[in-house]
C-alpha cells in the first residue's frame, strides 16, 4: 500500500511527503506534549514524597548508581542508533535503517531487563511500593517510564514486520519517524530520572 | 509589496513566509548525530563524576546536575528529534512550550507548597 506523494516542495523527506501523514507527525508531537504532563505529575509526586521513608530505606542507601549509569548508557546509545536509522531512511538505505532499528530494539530490551532485575532484587529484600511513600512514588515514576520503554519495543517489533512486508513508503516512513520521536522523548525523561532520582538520591 | 509594473497579487495568492517548509540537511556522514551522542555522554559523565566526587555542597551540586540535564534534553530535542522540522508552522514548539510551562509550574509549586510544613502539622 502506498499513498500518492506531493513533492511540490523541494527536498521533502518521505515521512513528510504526504500531507495527511505529515499531519500525523504533528499529532504525535501533541501526544508527547500530554506525556510530558504525565511525567511532570509523577516527578511532582516524587519530589513531595521523597522524604517519607516510613522506617524503610532512604534514597542514599536504596539506589545503586552502577546499574543506573549502565541503563543511562544503554538508552543514550539507543537514542543515537535510532537517530542513525532515521538518517539512513532519509537516504533510502533501507538495510542500514532496519539494522539500526534492530540495534535500538536490542539496547531497549537490555535496558528493560536491567531495570526489571533491579526491581526484582529490591522486592526480594522486601522493598516494595507498599513500604513507604518514597518507594511508592519511586516505583510509580520509574515504572511508568519502564512501561513506556517496553511499549516502545513492541512498537519497534511491529514496525520491523511492516517494513519487511510493505517496504519503505510514506506510511511506514512516518511510523518510523514517530517511533524515533517517542524513543528520544523517553531518553529525555530518563535523563531527568537519572539526575533527580538516582544522582539526587545520593545528595540527601 | 508589488513592483509598479507587475499586477498586485490578491492576498490569497501571496506566499506566506512562515508556511515555508524547513527540513534539516544532514551531510554525507551523520556528524551532527555523532557529536550529539558524544555530547550527551560527556554531560552524563560530568553529572555522575560531580556527584561521585562530592564536588560542591548538595544544593549547589543539585543545581549543577539539573542544569546539565536541561542541556542534555535540549541536545536531544535539537539534534535528534528534528524539533523545528515541519511542512508548515512548527506547531509542536508551541505545544512543547506550553507543556514545559505547566510541568515546571506543577513540580515547582508542589515543592514550594510543601515547604510550609509548620502549617500542615
Amino acid at each position: 500500500m502506498s499513498l500518492p506523494l506531493e513533492r511540490e516542495l523541494e527536498g521533502m523527506p518521505l515521512e513528510f511527503a504526504n500531507h495527511e501523514e505529515s499531519i500525523k507527525i504533528t499529532g504525535f508531537w501533541m501526544f508527547l506534549v500530554t506525556d510530558v504532563l504525565i511525567f511532570a505529575s509523577l516527578f511532582a509526586l516524587y519530589a513531595v514524597y521523597q522524604g517519607g521513608m516510613g522506617g524503610g530505606p532512604d534514597p542514599a542507601e536504596f539506589f545503586h548508581l552502577g546499574p543506573a549509569l549502565f541503563e543511562t548508557l544503554l538508552l543514550l546509545t539507543s537514542s543515537f542508533t535510532v537517530g542513525l536509522s532515521i538518517w539512513a531512511m532519509r537516504r533510502g538505505q533501507t538495510r542500514a535503517m532496519t539494522a539500526w532499528l534492530l540495534v535500538t530494539l536490542l539496547l531497549g530490551a537490555a535496558f528493560v531487563v536491567t531495570e526489571v532485575s533491579e526491581f526484582v532484587a529490591d522486592v526480594a529484600q522486601g522493598y516494595t511500593w507498599h513500604q513507604s511513600a518514597f518507594l511508592s512514588s519511586f516505583f510509580a515514576l520509574v515504572g511508568t517510564h519502564g512501561a513506556h520503554v517496553t511499549f516502545g519495543i513492541l512498537m519497534a517489533l511491529a514496525l520491523l514486520v511492516q517494513l519487511s512486508q510493505r517496504g519503505l513508503n510514506a506510511i511506514t516512513a512516518r511510523k518510523l519517524f514517530t517511533f524515533s520521536l517517542y524513543w528520544h522523548f523517553l531518553d529525555v525523561v530518563w535523563i531527568f530520572i537519572f539526575t533527580v532520582v538516582y544522582l539526587g538520591g545520593k545528595l540527601t | 509589496m508589488s513592483h509598479p509594473t507587475e499586477p498586485a497579487l490578491h492576498p490569497d495568492q501571496e506566499p506566506v513566509r512562515y508556511l515555508h517548509a524547513h527540513f534539516e540537511d544532514d551531510r554525507r556522514f551523520p556528524w551532527g548525530k555523532l557529536w550529539g551522542y558524544v555530547g550527551s555522554l560527556a554531560l552524563t559523565f560530568a553529572a555522575f563524576g560531580a556527584v561521585a566526587q562530592h564536588l560542591w555542597p548538595p544544593t549547589a551540586l543539585m543545581t549543577l546536575i539539573l542544569g546539565l540535564a536541561v542541556a542534555q534534553a535540549g541536545l536531544q530535542l535539537g539534534v535528534f528529534m528534528h524539533l523545528r522540522e515541519s511542512r508548515g508552522p512548527s506547531w509542536q514548539i508551541a505545544g512543547l512550550a506550553l507543556a514545559l510551562f505547566i510541568a515546571v509550574g506543577l513540580v515547582g509549586m508542589s515543592i514550594w507548597v510543601m515547604l510550609f510544613k509548620s502549617g500542615v502539622s
